[in-house]
């Protein structure tokens, strides 16, 4: 399968005039994202994944490495026609939001004839119809942000680039972004999605990419992620709840986990002690919680506990 | 072509109060043209043309030194990059547009010093022939402080742009060699609108100037692509602030 975006051994320092200080954003960053999956990229704030963004647009050079966008070298512009990109901070030109909109499509050299419609159909997608004629400049920020995802979308863009495409919406919009990404990707398109809301890269991606102090710490499928627990949660009922280590009682239902390994076991024993089976299912991290333990695990100090 | 000329119309909407402001000073001379009997003072008008078309100059070396800023500053220049959009295209967008805001300017003076100047006895024709030197000056000047503003921020890439092409004006104002004024010809072109005179002659040898004018837009095009070639190694993304 080709690759959408590549990042290969992408190394980036920021160095201030004279070079007396220098920051590493990136260092030996190498992510390939497959056409038509949605990539959830994951980091604390400070990891670099703007950066990463940023350089994959053509917006920066990398200190060192290379990239490809849809098979063309990072800068290549004619190669952004096929791109959608929505910037953290949407910054706009104030003027009416279907203007905006026909004004970043010509850019990237649709036709007026396709333009307007166009305009339409994407302001509808993101439900500003009603608000087409207003400016942007009295525009809430969630409104802006569905502006930006609107100018984004208006060239049916292959690749998607989206930093923090939902960080400002109400959970209404959030829905309707969702279920737009998930069309997108049913219609063959590729999605490099950006997001500290982690519940929503849990629902959507297809695989996630964690960044931190500008190396990848962790890719992998998301269901693979979430189930990388060795262990099984057993919820049963009519046993004491003495009977197994660490086991909570509540509503007369007893849980516990036990290592997967032990899980016949354990349910061998729930019988002969005369109790009711309820459910048996692998334990399931959340995102939060890998996020969490890989960023927090990668910035205690070398031999600290 | 289509991307620079809508980069250009973009940005002259974005100055359309500088310009409007612009505007005003052309409003005055309209007014002084009114008021005044055009016969009787015509050197007072010719002065007061004189002194209002330089201060486009002036503009457009603003114009050039903050445009690139102002669009990094608010981080809409990110969603411009974003299309299929090349650095090379930006930056030929923002000079057509400053050449296009002051060409606005210059073609709403010409208008009035018609009116104005020709109703006192200056031909018509020098008047818009002083106004191809201001547009070709203004180009040129726009063009180096935008050269300058896409590593310096503006204050020091106006300086730089006024010393550019300050000091082969002051060697030719020292040395009164002509030939000092065409390494940067903005002086040697402002000259022309600030020594016409109701005479016949430009203040030049040889009739009308036209080498400045040529060679002002062949140094447009070479600042262009010093631009264009600096501009492609800037991280834009960085802040600016």
């Amino acid at each position: 399968m080709d690759a959408a975006l590549e990042f290969v051994n992408i190394g980036k320092e920021y160095r201030s005039l004279f070079g007396r200080r220098q920051l590493r954003a990136l260092d030996g960053f190498n992510l390939r994202v497959e056409a038509g999956e949605i990539l959830g990229f994951l980091g604390p704030n400070g990891a670099g994944k703007t950066t990463a963004i940023h350089l994959a647009m053509g917006f920066m050079r990398p200190t060192s490495g290379r990239g490809q966008l849809l098979g063309e070298p990072f800068g290549h512009a004619a190669t952004r026609s096929r791109v959608g990109f929505l910037p953290e901070n949407v910054a706009l030109y104030p003027r009416r939001a279907e203007q905006l909109v026909r004004f970043y499509g010509a850019l990237n050299g649709m036709k007026t004839a396709q333009l307007g419609r166009r305009a339409a159909q994407v302001l509808e997608m993101v439900r500003l119809q009603d608000d087409a004629k207003r400016n942007v400049s009295k525009f809430s920020r969630g409104m802006l942000q569905r502006v930006g995802l609107a100018q984004a979308l208006v060239n049916d863009p292959e690749l998607l680039i989206l930093d923090e495409p939902t960080s400002a919406l109400d959970p209404l919009a959030r829905v309707a972004v969702r279920e737009m990404l998930l069309n997108a990707r049913a219609a063959g398109k590729t999605i490099f999605l950006s997001s500290h809301l982690l519940s929503e890269v849990e629902l959507v991606c297809d695989r996630v990419a964690v960044l931190h102090l500008g190396r990848l710490v962790r890719l992998g499928t998301t269901a693979d992620l979430l189930q990388a627990g060795q262990r099984t949660q057993i919820v049963a009922r009519r046993i004491a709840a003495d009977c197994f280590a660490g086991a909570a009682a509540r509503n007369g239902e007893v849980s516990f986990s036990v290592p997967a390994g032990q899980q016949r076991a354990a349910l061998e024993k729930v019988w002969q002690l005369g109790g009711e089976v309820i459910s048996v299912n692998p334990e399931r991290h959340s995102l939060e919680e890998i996020f969490l333990q890989v960023t927090g695990d990668l910035s205690k100090p070398a031999g600290a506990a | 072509m289509k991307p620079v000329l809508l980069i250009a119309i973009n940005f002259v909407r974005e100055q359309r109060w500088p310009i409007l402001v612009l505007l005003l000073w052309v409003l005055l001379l309209a007014f002084l043209g009114l008021a005044t009997d055009a016969a009787r003072h015509s050197e007072d008008l010719l002065f007061v043309f004189k002194q209002v078309a330089v201060y486009v100059l002036a503009f457009s070396v603003f114009f050039g030194s903050s445009a690139i800023f102002n669009d990094r500053r608010s981080r809409r220049i990110l969603s411009v990059l974003a299309k299929s959009v090349s650095r090379q295209q930006y930056l030929s967008g923002l000079v057509l547009g400053i050449t296009i805001a002051c060409g606005i300017y210059c073609f709403a003076l010409g208008i009035t010093g018609s009116w104005t100047l020709g109703e006192a006895g200056f031909p018509i024709w020098r008047v818009w022939f002083l106004m191809l030197c201001l547009i070709v000056a203004c180009a040129l000047a726009g063009t180096v402080a935008l050269m300058f503003s896409t590593f310096l921020n503006p204050f020091f890439a106006a300086g730089a742009t006024a010393a550019v092409m300050g000091l082969p004006a002051m060697v030719s104002y020292v040395t009164g060699s002509l030939q000092w004024s065409y390494v940067i010809p903005v002086y040697a072109l402002a000259a022309v609108v600030l020594k016409s005179s109701f005479g016949a002659s430009f203040g030049f040898p040889g009739g009308l100037p036209w080498f400045p004018i040529v060679w002002a837009v062949v140094e447009t095009l070479v600042f262009w692509q010093l631009s264009a070639r600096i501009f492609s190694y800037v991280d834009i993304a960085v802040s600016v602030e």
